[in-house]
């Protein structure tokens, strides 16, 4: 049996983090049990996200119907002081990982195509409905209140930075006629009016006359966000465009500003696209499967709620996806008095909401597609340097990457905030898997892996902390040509 | 040679496996005889891709290549890298010039021969050019970009020679670096023609926007060659027009070259395969300003991005358009490649 404690740097100081009680409380329910303990993995992690997809314990099953089947017990170290955790593993033990009462709400899948993401998806085409439902706007639910990407220094760097790069080209007669530059996930557009207001004052100032010459393009998959938007930044109405765009394939609307584009902004973007993840155990890659439900406690209650049969949730959840919570309460009227009261169900849904996982064997990491365009082989370097790992592939903000770099002109650059870990050993310390913030879905990406794939492209991506807010975990990500 | 003959500018696709079997070769998980043998069979198999496509002027494809300078620098007396290992093959080696360059040619002539003996075609054979080579290299003996310059330019001098001495008789020039250096295009020409000087052979010289990682590494027009690219002893401009646009073919002609264009046609970063009636309408667009006697029909710049399919189906879409404008121009029957059938 191997025991794997992930959070090692809370095992120490005055709030110690107690393992050996909720390992001892583990093993003697292993011990009573008739799981051939030779085949059992136990891994430890602290969860710090108070809204999560995971129990105190899950048992997943490792390469399942298969002669090397094995178990994996993973326990949130945060909550076992809550007292169920003998219960639940002895429940899920006996169930093989699917104990009486659960309500699956979608099949075992690649953890991007859960129904995790069809929720983040609808929390961003009706979040408007959502931020009248919880009375705050989504921007005041992130750390500090307000978005890193309106930080006026960081804003002034990256002007500056793109004021000399244009000053350099214009020397050598070859910056073009047109400036581009373009925001992926614009939010409110406070980002996009921080950045045009100083631009503007500093091309005032400097006298390059660039301001006439910019071409500042707004991109966000939810309508509602960019109209917003559009109206925060009306005041330089001749230089921004809006486009709506699904940030996983930005050259489908943007192909005509290939390799155009002098500054590619992203924040709080990659974080929240759909992800996959892939462990390694004793050389051999796995898939991590899941696959959602409601507990049966959760069930019930959203049951007595909405007035629908436990059975019909599934169902009704999946219209939910497909039509949204206004044509949800029109159609289901004697279930929803109105909206209101479908945004509810939503909430409730979503609230309850957690993954099971399992572990497929990859027979070889070319029969995995990272995205249609990129073969697993790409987690090769990651995986083989670090062993026994389990890591984020977060295919959206990979698909969203390598479709973003061929806008970049030359002389171009992405920049991006974003949760990142920066070496694959974070993932061996630390939970870097999904948590709910709000409505939507928060994650780590997976730094190492697009400096890689950059890499494979031929740009220089580098990381560095966020410079301009003490205390925060944004990183910034910078992509430019190498060479 | 037929009326708009077509060719290859240098680099084939190189199949994602090979790329993994050249790093493996790096990380020293390959060995240097191993890879000759699997450079010996995709160098076989590129050249018959290209003959079945129909290609009148093939290449080895610079199978044998990990990039546009390596192959070379690397080799030359004189130059040291900071490391003998790389993490991806493609990566450039950081190179330094330690001690004066020497003129005995590196092995070119050999791979040459070996591609001699794959086809009854004519070969095309390209080296990196002295200015392009400069620009990544670190000096610590010649202390003048120009003396640098010069110096390449007399080590491919030799390089040539072993290759004319071998049977080659179609010789390339590649400056992916020069468009970044526009100012610098005089000591570009110059270094040129010490590397053509007494070596009797048809040479072509490329320009291009770069193509490294698919990517073009700078933007701006093809006037900053003029008019010193009219000195340069060459006989035979080949210019990328597919992805750029042919907006500059006409200044190429009012500037005053009068010799061989090569015809970029194949949009090298795009993989998008061209129909061979897109490849028709670039020709003919270039009739307009390029007496048809002296247009050769190419790709923009190398095929070594795009995957083998793609590279496969755009040569046939070329020497497909190409067959076109001829007929029209001969009356002959357009004949559809091996590939194409």
């Amino acid at each position: 049996m191997l025991i794997e404690v992930r959070p090692v740097a809370r095992l120490r100081g005055p709030k110690a983090v107690d393992v050996a009680g909720p390992l001892t409380e583990l093993l003697d329910v292993l011990k009573g049990s008739d799981v051939d303990l030779a085949k059992v993995r136990v891994v430890c992690d602290w969860i710090q996200y108070k809204h999560n997809f995971r129990g105190v314990v899950d048992v997943r099953q490792i390469a399942p119907g298969t002669p090397d089947e094995e178990l994996e017990i993973a326990v949130d170290l945060r909550r076992t002081g809550e007292g169920s955790l003998a219960a639940e593993t002895t429940a899920l033990l006996a169930g093989k990982g699917d104990p009486a009462g659960r309500v699956w709400l979608d099949t075992w899948s690649p953890g991007s195509e859960g129904c995790m993401w069809a929720f983040n998806r609808l929390y961003w085409l009706y979040l408007q409905l959502w931020e009248k439902a919880t009375g705050h706007e989504y921007e005041s639910t992130l750390p500090g209140g307000s978005s890193d990407a309106t930080n006026s220094g960081s804003v002034r760097e990256l002007i500056a930075d793109l004021v000399k790069s244009w000053d350099d080209l214009a020397q050598r007669q070859s910056l073009p006629d047109e400036l581009y530059v373009v925001e992926l996930g614009v939010g409110n557009g406070n980002q996009a009016k921080a950045w045009l207001d100083e631009f503007r004052t500093v091309d005032q100032e400097n006298g390059r006359g660039y301001y006439r010459r910019l071409h500042y393009l707004m991109c966000d998959y939810s309508p509602h966000v960019l109209d917003i938007a559009r109206t925060t930044v009306g005041d330089h109405g001749d230089h921004v465009s809006s486009l709506v765009l699904d940030a996983t394939t930005p050259t489908t609307a943007l192909g005509f500003l290939r390799y155009k584009v002098f500054l590619v902004y992203i924040s709080n973007v990659y974080d929240n696209l759909p992800c996959d993840e892939v462990v390694n155990i004793g050389g051999q890659p796995f898939r991590v499967d899941t696959r959602a439900y409601l507990t049966a406690e959760s069930a019930a209650e959203i049951s007595e709620s909405t007035g629908v049969p436990v059975g019909e949730l599934p169902g009704l959840v999946q219209k939910l996806f497909q039509i949204g919570p206004e044509l949800l309460a029109e159609a289901m009227p004697t279930c929803f008095a109105g909206t209101d009261a479908a945004v509810d169900f939503w909430r409730r849904t979503w609230q309850g909401l957690q993954r099971a996982e399992r572990f497929v064997p990859l027979p070889g990491l070319d029969s995995y597609a990272i995205t249609p365009a990129l073969s697993g082989e790409m987690l090769r370097p990651l995986l083989d340097a670090y062993g026994d790992v389990r890591i984020n592939v977060n295919n959206g903000a990979v698909a969203s990457f390598a479709d973003t770099l061929p806008l970049l002109h030359p002389f171009g650059r992405l920049v991006c905030h974003d949760l990142f870990i920066t070496d694959v050993g974070q993932s061996r310390t630390g939970f870097r898997g999904p948590g709910k913030y709000d409505g939507s879905v928060v994650n780590w990406v997976n730094g190492p892996l697009l400096a890689h794939i950059g890499s494979r492209k031929g740009m220089d991506v580098r990381f560095a902390p966020f410079a301009h807010r003490k205390g925060t975990n944004i990183t910034t990500m910078t992509a430019q040509v190498r060479d | 040679m037929q009326l708009l003959p077509t060719t290859v500018v240098g680099s084939y696709s190189v199949p994602e496996w090979l790329e993994r079997l050249k790093t493996d070769y790096h990380r020293r998980r390959l060995s240097a005889a191993h890879l000759s043998e699997i450079h010996d069979a995709a160098i076989k198999a590129a050249v018959k891709d290209q003959e079945l496509a129909g290609i009148d002027i093939v290449s080895d494809g610079e199978l044998r290549r990990d990039n546009d300078v390596d192959y070379l620098l690397a080799r030359m007396p004189g130059v040291r890298a900071a490391t003998s290992s790389k993490s991806f093959y493609f990566d450039y080696y950081d190179l330094t010039v330690t001690s004066p360059l020497g003129t005995e040619p590196v092995g070119l002539a050999e791979e040459f021969r070996f591609t001699r003996t794959l086809t009854e075609r004519p070969v095309k054979f390209s080296l990196t050019g002295p200015f392009s080579l400069s620009r990544r290299l670190r000096d610590e003996v010649y202390g003048d970009r120009r003396e640098l310059v010069l110096a390449l330019a007399h080590a491919l001098n030799a390089e040539a020679r072993a290759l004319v001495e071998a049977g080659a008789t179609m010789l390339q020039i590649d400056e992916p670096f020069l468009a970044g250096y526009p100012e610098q295009v005089g000591l570009a020409v110059e270094a040129i023609n010490v590397v053509t000087a007494g070596v009797e052979a048809t040479w072509a010289l490329h320009v291009c926007y770069g193509n490294r990682y698919a990517r073009p590494s700078w933007e701006g027009h093809y006037t900053f060659l003029f008019p010193a690219v009219l000195d340069a002893g060459v006989d035979q401009l080949v210019l990328e027009f597919a992805r750029k646009g042919d907006e500059d073919l006409p200044s190429v002609a009012e500037l005053g070259w009068d010799r061989a264009l090569g015809l970029g046609v194949l949009d090298v970063k795009s993989e998008q395969v061209e129909t061979p009636e897109v490849v028709a309408g670039r020709i003919r667009r270039a009739l307009k300003v390029i007496d048809a006697n002296k247009l050769v029909v190419n790709p923009d710049c190398g095929l070594r991005h795009v995957p083998p399919a793609v590279a496969r189906a755009k040569l046939s879409a070329m020497v497909e358009g190409a067959a076109q404008v001829r007929g029209q121009l001969t009356g002959a029957p357009v004949a559809v490649a091996a590939s194409r059938q």
